[in-house]
């Protein structure tokens, strides 16, 4: 049975269904399936005969897909865009790891943080799996809002790259990591934003080795209260 | 002695446990290293407003001067 329809019927009280109009029901929904594998032995045999115009939603992708007469393709979430999520989730106290973020998929990626709180002010700093040594240098310039006045700093052959000092009221900050997963240098442009100054920061972990993931920590007595983070990857074309 | 704890986030999967040997070493060189880059900045700011006291001046109106 094809999947076209001609008209949308509207039944009326004591009307007899039919089989055909059931199976019409039943075709034209969206059945979910497990897996691929289970989605193809739905089809055919006794079952419906897969025809153009079907839908499925596949649990282990999280997709829904149709058939176009030929192939099934998918219609979203999109599995394959400029900007890809990859990762993330909530802060912990003092560190948290996103694992297995970093991939031969992309060789940009964008980290996200937004409603960061910490217990007191002191500088949040990010690391990523493949350096484990004083490789990373960074540069920071900061203003605060009640002030013309530029300050900055440098962190030469630190542990972590430096993104800057969150404070007890919200913070939100984004960087920008170029060829984490690349066996190269890695370059973090990144910029934050306090309710009482501004941060940018440009660095370099000099440190040639692949990497992963990525931890994002606050060194000290200072522990984050709350934090959200999001990690995308960028197209590479 | 108690390490701390630390969040490891794969995917969906959140796992918070005590840090491992190594990725404590790691946290307390990060911390010892932030302390000593503050205790640095500290020096500095504190040097610079000694050199305003001198001179009598504001920063911003140090800024001025020197924009």
């Amino acid at each position: 049975m094809a999947n076209t329809q001609t008209t949308v019927p509207l039944f009326v009280a004591n009307q007899v269904l039919t089989a055909a109009q059931q199976n019409a029901s039943a075709g034209t929904g969206v059945p979910v399936f497990a897996t691929t594998v289970t989605r193809d032995a739905a089809f055919g045999g006794s079952n419906k005969a897969l025809a153009e115009g079907q839908l499925c939603y596949i649990e282990a992708s999280d997709v829904v897909q149709y058939y176009n007469g030929a192939a099934w393709a998918t219609v979203g979430p999109a599995t394959s865009g400029a900007l890809v999520r990859v990762g993330g989730g909530t802060l912990s106290t003092s560190t948290t790891t996103f694992s297995n973020v970093f991939s031969s998929a992309y060789n940009t990626y964008l980290i996200q943080g937004n409603d960061i709180t910490v217990s007191a002010s002191a500088t949040m700093r990010l690391s990523i799996s493949g350096s484990a040594g004083a490789t990373y240098n960074s540069n920071t310039i900061n203003m605060t809002y009640s002030s013309a006045t530029v300050t900055g700093d440098t962190y030469s052959g630190s542990s972590n790259f430096v993104i800057g000092t969150p404070q007890t009221t919200n913070t939100g900050f984004e960087m920008v990591l170029v060829s984490p997963f690349l066996s190269k240098a890695t370059q973090a442009f990144n910029r934050m934003s306090t309710n009482t100054n501004s941060w940018q920061s440009w660095a370099v972990d000099t440190n040639a080795a692949s990497s992963v993931s990525c931890t994002i920590l606050m060194p000290g007595a200072q522990t984050f209260s709350s934090g959200t983070i999001n990690i995308y990857g960028y197209a590479n074309s | 002695m108690t390490r701390p704890d630390t969040r490891i986030i794969d995917g969906e999967t959140v796992t918070d446990r005590e840090m491992t040997e190594t990725e404590h070493e790691q946290f307390l060189l990060a911390q010892n290293e932030a302390k000593a880059q503050a205790k640095a900045a500290a020096d500095k700011v504190t040097a610079k407003q000694a050199v305003l006291n001198r001179l009598g001046i504001t920063a911003d109106e140090a800024a001025l001067l020197l924009g």
